[in-house]
């Protein structure tokens, strides 16, 4: 027998569809009790040995549940004393339904035999199942057949006694009623002869039922709302950013302001990801709130509930109110676009089910929730997830999987992931592209030779660093008369080989820059034309294009062409070699002498380009040794530099110079020009603060004083100390951006760090395209190319220069992300004592400098938001003072480094203080450790784990 | 089926003497069996047996945005399958005119907002409505398929039940409903305006109701009358013959006539239709 229950459900797509299940009747199940004779015996944990003892009734007796007490008093259904309890599966479903935890520890108990629990399936018995009345609500409906089940199991089994327990005292007046012995559990709890552990856990909450799915956030506006709120000035429109550290902070950068709005909170956030465009309503000035400095982290928990978010935004607002400074302050009220993107990160641990947490590498994204059948094999994995909506009442955005990266910490997977998070087009080339390189083998024609000037003759040699393929200069010097000297710098002619409309073309302008990571290179244009074709190679015949100027001995240019050539490389040298050849005075040939002359010349020149002001910057730059075969970093190290490579920035210089003066005077409007803006001086501040303290007098008021400054500042016994310097100075800068000359004010077009009123680049154009566009415009001036449309339009070149800019910001950061990773990988497992500098001194943290590897880490002196015992902080020295041990900024330190990995996306560095020695804080170096002193460290990584999380 | 002439000339002899082939009068109809509520994934079906003729009707509901220059009404559309069960004919696509013919002519019939209230359709205005899927299935011609699937969509409209809407929120372009799982919650529409259609059909100089088959071949023309609420909704001439204008009017009569009394029997038997234990129908 069977009958059909309907209801009506939606589907993915939105609409509502009936549903009909077929309910099947049965009169073959067992009450489950040991003493029935007339039900056939089936495997059932009820005992009548087991006794339960209450008070109130002098029988041993069996305990029927409501639901409520379930989810309610789960806490004393855990503790074993009450037994032979028979849940009926309208009970169980009903549980279910509600809440997924309390199920699992639900039916943990039943499946313990020495709890005597039995479910007995009501709703499908022939002698319990009861049909819905019409316009019966689902609740009243369960009661009803709770009822019926007590009521049935009263006249089935005569012998046996039954008590209902019902926190619901509506469902107990009407049991009463049907004459089914029924208490309420603190009633029952309360009697029972063994109560004392039971009273305890009793939970007094009255009984309500609770709503459906309850919203977490605030509506969204709709858009015809959004935009008359934006027209009418109510509303304002802006940029979300979202705080890395805390995830219920953000700002919004609107146009007319010239503070980033704040916005804080789940319903000021209202469900903006970083990088969306909002519109948002500001507050009145009372409700302003200033920047928290404390740190929030989304313990992800896999239902929906938002208790401990509520607790966060709390703490967040106590922390936010209390202090001055409030900043203007608002909510966002909808979305105007999404920014949406694909994110990589893992899987969080220790959820089951289908639904899963994902964790982005980036931490202004929140967690998105995903659905997977396969969560096991996917938390080793580094995947990609994409964001698909957020519904209201959900905490999480709503994702899915696209696809899995690979194994989390391998090489490759992390390289995958950097070039991925910093959008770096690093697919292979495709057919189309590759179809339009040339044929190979590649032959110089008789008319290739006619329209170019034939340089083979001439002793032209490359410099670049060790392992370089991609050979895009080379230069050559000659004397031409006693007084005047030829010097000539030749660039890989790519113009001649990438044809402006060709797939080739749009590719290479797509990709914009070739990226290099510490063991990949992902090239621009396919690699026969990087490492060959185009590559400058010694002893081969080339095509190039030449910037040739005559120069007097003093450097000074008296004349400049430029024209396209075949020329044929001496010799590529790397910066090493050549040093050593200037150097060895036996050397005579002519090769030698050119590179002797050239170096001479361009000391001259770098000389008069730092007196008008250029700056000299540093970033600590390292180099990380590859083992060839296991490609794990052998070491870290930083970059060597010899004088040659000084002498080639200043050829490339002086040649991007001399073509962008030569673009601008012919493509006044579409030339692509490089322009490095004056920071604002707010920028300065640190630099500023930081000399003033160890007595230096640091001007920012002009690019030349700087300059000047910085090469004053200058200790003695701190020779590392001007380094210091310089590397915060390059801290303040802006970006230098590409630009079509018509879009900016000439007095814009100037390069504030070379201290040029015009820059751009002609030098590298195998590995970046806005060198390809230069040519194009330098050939169609020497009139060995033709202009087509989009060269000559500046929309579209601002257009492209706005990729540019873009890519090559990512590609700077991928570099640097990769160089990051490795230097994790070669550190993981090691520890180290390092000499170090204390960049700036912050309340409760040094940040440290290790000049050796590049690196810059913090170096905690107390847990967040408390101060020090040991360390007294001084702001206004920007000192840390610890009894007689005094630490300034760029004070040299030294530090034990280790690496912190507990957070596998984001592994970091832990420092410890070695020197000088602080009591209580300072470890001692390992040099001075010895073996006792090795176990007795042995649990410092709990210590430190433990240091972390406070953090 | 094919008549030779002397069948023809008898069926037409029985109606100009009222007393037609199966013994029915000119204004009689044959026996119906209506059944409601026999597909279970419907929203509302119904089924309806006239002698020989076999509609099965289901109605399905879904989300829909209402036409802009319409936005506080709901969509109602009818499709008419032919199944190839039906008749020979209906093979291939051999009923696809038809098909097309009859879901045109309810879909006129239907559209005055005298006939049926699309308003109550509506969820919120300019953004959301009900569409409402009457899907039409013939199983079996026997003759005045018109009057057989206006009275078996009548009923199937009856039976149906819209989900009940509990709440409708905005929220950015996003439009949430909360909408009652509950079938017993759902609202029913009011289909007594639902127009029935008559075929008056002309064989000699008479006028008869409900063709049979064989009478169908002997007619001349028919008028496909229909008449919600004592007003025709519309009205559709069928065959190759012209009416005379005085056959005309009296066609409308007789077709007026028999629609009240169609509509009268037909909401009697809808009413007292119950939901039976021992279900009887051919779907179960």
């Amino acid at each position: 027998m069977f009958t059909t229950k309907s209801f009506i459900k939606k589907n993915k797509v939105g609409n509502y569809l009936k549903h009909v299940r077929e309910h099947y009747i049965r009169d073959d199940i067992a009450c489950g009790l040991q003493e029935c004779e007339s039900c056939f015996p089936v495997e059932s944990f009820l005992s009548p040995d087991h006794e339960n003892k209450c008070a109130l009734f002098e029988f041993n007796h069996y305990i029927i549940l409501d639901t409520n007490v379930i989810l309610d008093q789960m806490d004393i259904l855990e503790e074993s004393i009450l037994g032979n309890v028979i849940i009926l599966h309208t009970v169980l479903k009903e549980v279910k339904h509600r809440s997924l935890p309390m199920y699992k520890r639900l039916y943990n108990i039943i499946d313990n035999p020495s709890r005597h629990f039995y479910v007995f399936i009501n709703d499908h018995h022939k002698g319990t199942y009861l049909q819905q009345k019409e316009a019966e609500l689902v609740n009243d409906y369960n009661d009803r057949c709770i009822r019926a089940a007590c009521s049935w199991y009263i006249n089935h089994a005569p012998k046996c006694r039954f008590i209902f327990l019902t926190d619901d005292s509506a469902n107990r007046a009407k049991a009463l009623q049907e004459n089914i012995q029924s208490l309420s559990v603190s009633d029952y709890i309360t009697n029972l002869n063994n109560n004392s552990s039971l009273t305890d856990k009793l939970s007094r909450k009255d009984y309500h039922a609770k709503d459906a799915a309850k919203d977490v956030f605030p509506n969204h506006l709709t858009n015809v709302e959004l935009l008359t709120g934006i027209r009418e000035g109510r509303l304002l429109q802006g940029t979300f950013r979202a705080s890395r550290d805390n995830f219920l902070e953000g700002f919004v950068s609107v146009d007319s302001y010239e503070d980033q709005i704040i916005v804080q909170g789940r319903a000021g956030l209202n469900r903006a990801v970083d990088g969306d465009t909002v519109a948002l309503e500001l507050f009145r000035e009372d409700d302003w709130v200033c920047p928290s400095d404390i740190v929030l982290e989304d313990e992800g928990v896999e239902d929906e509930n938002v208790d401990d978010v509520i607790s966060k935004e709390n703490e967040l607002k106590r922390e936010t109110k209390k202090k001055r400074g409030a900043k203007p302050t608002g909510r966002v009220v909808g979305i105007i676009r999404r920014k949406w993107r694909q994110y990589c990160g893992i899987l969080q641990g220790g959820i089951d089910g289908v639904y899963q947490l994902f964790v982005p590498a980036d931490k202004s994204i929140p967690k998105i929730r995903v659905e997977t059948r396969q969560a096991e094999f996917l938390r080793t994995q580094k995947l990609i997830v994409t964001i698909d909506s957020w519904p209201k009442h959900s905490r999480y955005p709503h994702g899915h999987f696209v696809r899995a990266l690979g194994k989390i910490g391998d090489q490759s997977t992390e390289n995958e992931v950097i070039l991925l998070e910093h959008d770096v087009p690093h697919s292979q080339f495709s057919e189309e592209v590759l179809a339009c390189l040339p044929k190979m083998p590649w032959i110089i024609t008789d008319d290739d030779v006619t329209k170019r000037v034939d340089l083979r003759h001439l002793d032209i040699c490359s410099v670049d660093p060790p392992g370089c393929t991609d050979i895009d200069d080379a230069l050559h010097c000659r004397p031409i008369d006693p007084e005047k000297l030829e010097v000539g710098v030749h660039i890989a002619d790519v113009s001649h080989f990438i044809r402006p409309g060709t797939p080739l073309d749009r590719e290479a302008a797509s990709r914009a820059t070739t990226v290099y990571l510490v063991n990949n290179r992902i090239d621009m244009v396919p690699e026969l034309l990087s490492s060959n074709l185009c590559s400058l190679r010694g002893g081969e015949e080339r095509f190039a294009f030449s910037c040739i100027w005559e120069m007097d001995h003093n450097a000074n240019i008296l004349n400049v062409r430029f024209h396209k050539s075949i020329i044929k490389s001496r010799k590529a040298m790397t910066y090493e070699e050549a040093q050593l050849i200037i150097d060895d005075k036996t050397k005579q040939d002519s090769v030698a002498e050119s590179l002797r002359n050239l170096n001479k010349l361009a000391k001259i020149m770098k000389q008069r380009r730092l007196a008008n002001g250029a700056l000299v910057l540093a970033s600590p730059e390292v180099k990380i040794q590859m083992d060839s075969e296991t490609m794990e970093p052998l070491d870290v190290e930083v970059k060597k530099l010899f004088e040659t490579n000084s002498m080639i920035e200043e050829f490339m210089l002086q040649a991007n110079i001399s073509v962008a003066e030569k673009i601008l005077e012919v493509f006044p409007d579409c030339a692509m020009l490089r322009r490095h803006p004056v920071p604002p001086s707010l920028n300065f501040d640190p630099l500023v603060k930081a000399g003033r303290h160890l007595g230096f007098e640091i001007k920012v008021d002009s690019g030349k004083n700087l300059a000047k400054s910085l090469d004053e500042a200058i200790k003695k016994d701190n020779p590392y100390l001007n380094t210091m310097f310089r590397i915060l100075a390059t801290r303040c800068m802006l970006q230098a951006v590409y630009f079509a000359s018509g879009a900016f004010q000439k007095e814009d077009y100037y390069h504030y760090g070379l201290a040029v009123p015009l820059y751009t680049h002609f030098t590298s154009p195998i590995r970046r395209y806005a060198d390809i566009i230069v040519h194009r415009l330098l050939a169609v001036i020497c009139g060995s190319d033709a202009t087509y449309p989009d060269l000559l339009d500046k929309k579209k070149t601002t257009d492209l220069c706005q990729n540019l800019n873009y890519r090559n910001r990512m590609a700077q950061y991928a570099g640097r992300a990769s160089i990051a990773f490795n230097t994790h990988l070669f550190f993981k497992g090691k520890l180290q004592d390092e000499e170090g500098y204390v960049l700036y001194v912050r309340k409760n943290a040094l940040q440290i400098l290790i000049p050796r590897y590049g690196l810059e880490c913090t170096l905690f002196l107390a847990r967040k938001g408390e101060t020090s015992n040991i360390f007294e902080y001084n702001e206004e020295d920007q000192t840390q003072k610890a009894g007689d041990v005094v630490l300034h900024a760029f004070d040299p330190v030294v530090v034990r480094l280790t690496l912190d990995s507990n957070n596998i996306q984001h592994e970091k560095f832990v420092l410890q203080l070695v020197k000088p020695v602080v009591d209580n804080f300072s470890v001692p170096g390992i040099d001075q450790t010895d073996d006792n002193d090795k176990k007795r460290k042995s649990p410092e990584p709990d210590k430190k784990k433990r240091k972390k999380k406070k953090h | 089926m094919a008549l030779c002439e002397a069948e023809k000339t008898f069926v037409l002899h029985g109606v100009e003497e009222n007393f037609r082939i199966d013994g029915r009068e000119r204004e009689d109809y044959r026996p119906m069996e209506l059944e409601t509520n026999i597909v279970s994934h419907a929203f509302g079906s119904a089924r309806l047996r006239l002698a020989n003729t076999d509609v099965l009707v289901a109605v399905k509901i879904e989300v829909d945005v209402p036409y802009p220059e319409r936005p506080r009404e709901g969509k109602l559309e009818f499709f008419v399958d032919c199944s190839a069960n039906a008749t020979p004919d209906f093979e291939g696509r051999g009923g696809e005119d038809l098909a097309v013919e009859i879901s045109n002519s309810l879909a006129g019939a239907y559209r005055s907002p005298e006939v049926f209230d699309l308003t109550k359709l509506c969820i919120l205005k300019g953004r959301k409505c009900w569409k409402i899927f009457v899907d039409i299935l013939l199983l079996e011609c026997g003759g005045n398929l018109y009057d057989a699937v206006s009275i078996a969509v009548k009923a199937a409209l009856w039976d149906t039940r819209i989900p009940l809407v509990k709440s409708v929120t905005v929220d950015g372009n996003n439009i949430d409903m909360e909408v009652s799982e509950e079938l017993h919650d759902c609202q029913k529409l009011d289909v007594t305006g639902a127009p029935i259609m008559v075929t008056v059909c002309k064989i000699g100089e008479q006028c008869i109701v409900d063709p049979s088959a064989a009478e169908e071949l002997c007619s001349v023309g028919a008028l496909v009358i229909s008449v919600s609420r004592n007003k025709f909704s519309t009205i559709l001439q069928t065959g190759s013959g012209s009416l005379h204008p005085q056959t005309l009017l009296e066609c409308l009569q007789t077709g007026h006539k028999v629609a009240q009394r169609l509509h009268d029997a037909l909401i009697e038997t809808l009413v007292d239709i119950k939901p039976s234990e021992n279900s009887v129908g051919f779907l179960r």
